[in-house]
């Protein structure tokens, strides 16, 4: 089944800080990484701009490192501000996802309402 | 004995013709965004490109990357503020002075006829301050005229008017 972009958008930054936690990467291996944990249609044009900004918020940062097969790859790594960030994202995440949870598993109390023709109420009854 | 690293692989000249292609369009979905911040981002989008480009290939890298207008739009969305539209205010200002050099035209081509059928001769007149003569004998078509600054401070109010409507200027205020 096809994942709602819009429900991404918003656990992406938490997903990237926590990647980045466990191993440094630069931009095209975050990518890889993110997809290979099952993420596959998550794509480089999505994760950079939000690796600019968690930068600039000093949530991340970065080192260039040489690289024999291109030029020097700018490896983002964790900050104490963005580990300190991510421990209350993972926080707020797991209230939202119990919440939802609760939510969706409550049964309904009534079958929707199904719609029903047009009632012609200006009609003489016999 | 000591080892240097391999020398880093250069992409061919199609591939980066191709990336700055990419990176051109980029930039001109981006031209609102603060230059300082976009210098940082194309620099560091060219390293990505080109270190991608050396796993995947330069095509399926820009593949990977979307359309330009989309990532663009992805960076200003993570800016977190709504950006002026500069250069849409650059062109709303031109157009304003253009509409009003256009109708300046056209009052001086009617001022013109308007000799004419009178049966030619020289009217001279003051717009905005500025000593305007119209010609039109048998011998001689002209109209000289001289800037003022009423007409400076007009043509120059509408092009301001036009440029902090425009480009949604007030969006600098937050």
């Amino acid at each position: 089944m096809a994942r709602d972009p819009q429900l991404l958008k918003g656990v992406l930054p938490m997903l990237v800080l926590r990647t980045l936690a466990h191993q440094e990467s630069y931009g095209y291996e975050l990518v890889t990484r993110l997809q290979a944990a099952g993420l596959e249609d998550i794509a480089a044009g999505t994760v950079y701009p939000i690796l600019s900004r968690l930068e600039r918020e000093g949530l991340i940062t970065s080192r260039l490192v040489p690289s024999t097969s291109g030029p020097a790859r700018k490896y983002y790594l964790l900050t104490t501000a963005g580990d300190e960030h991510l421990g209350h994202a993972v926080a707020g995440w797991h209230t939202l996802s119990a919440t939802v949870a609760q939510v969706l598993e409550r049964p309904p109390t009534a079958a929707p309402a199904a719609a029903a023709p047009p009632t012609d109420t200006t009609r003489d009854q016999p | 004995m000591t080892t240097s690293p391999a020398p880093a692989r250069r992409p061919s000249l199609p591939d980066r013709v191709r990336r700055e292609v990419y990176l051109t369009r980029v930039s001109w979905a981006m031209q609102d965004y603060p230059s300082k911040a976009f210098t940082g981002i194309k620099r560091e989008l060219r390293a990505e490109m080109t270190a991608a480009a050396a796993e995947v290939g330069m095509r399926q890298a820009i593949t990977d990357l979307g359309h330009p207008r989309v990532l663009a739009e992805g960076y200003t969305a993570e800016l977190g503020r709504r950006l002026p539209r500069y250069a849409t205010g650059a062109a709303a200002a031109v157009l304003a002075v253009g509409a009003l050099v256009y109708l300046a035209g056209a009052y001086a081509t009617g001022t013109l006829d308007a000799i004419e059928a009178m049966g030619g001769g020289t009217v001279t007149t003051h717009p905005l301050g500025a000593v305007t003569t119209f010609t039109h004998t048998a011998t001689e078509l002209s109209v000289q005229t001289s800037m003022s600054w009423q007409g400076a401070l007009m043509h120059g109010a509408t092009a301001a008017v036009a440029f902090v409507l425009g480009s949604r200027l007030w969006r600098l205020l937050g």
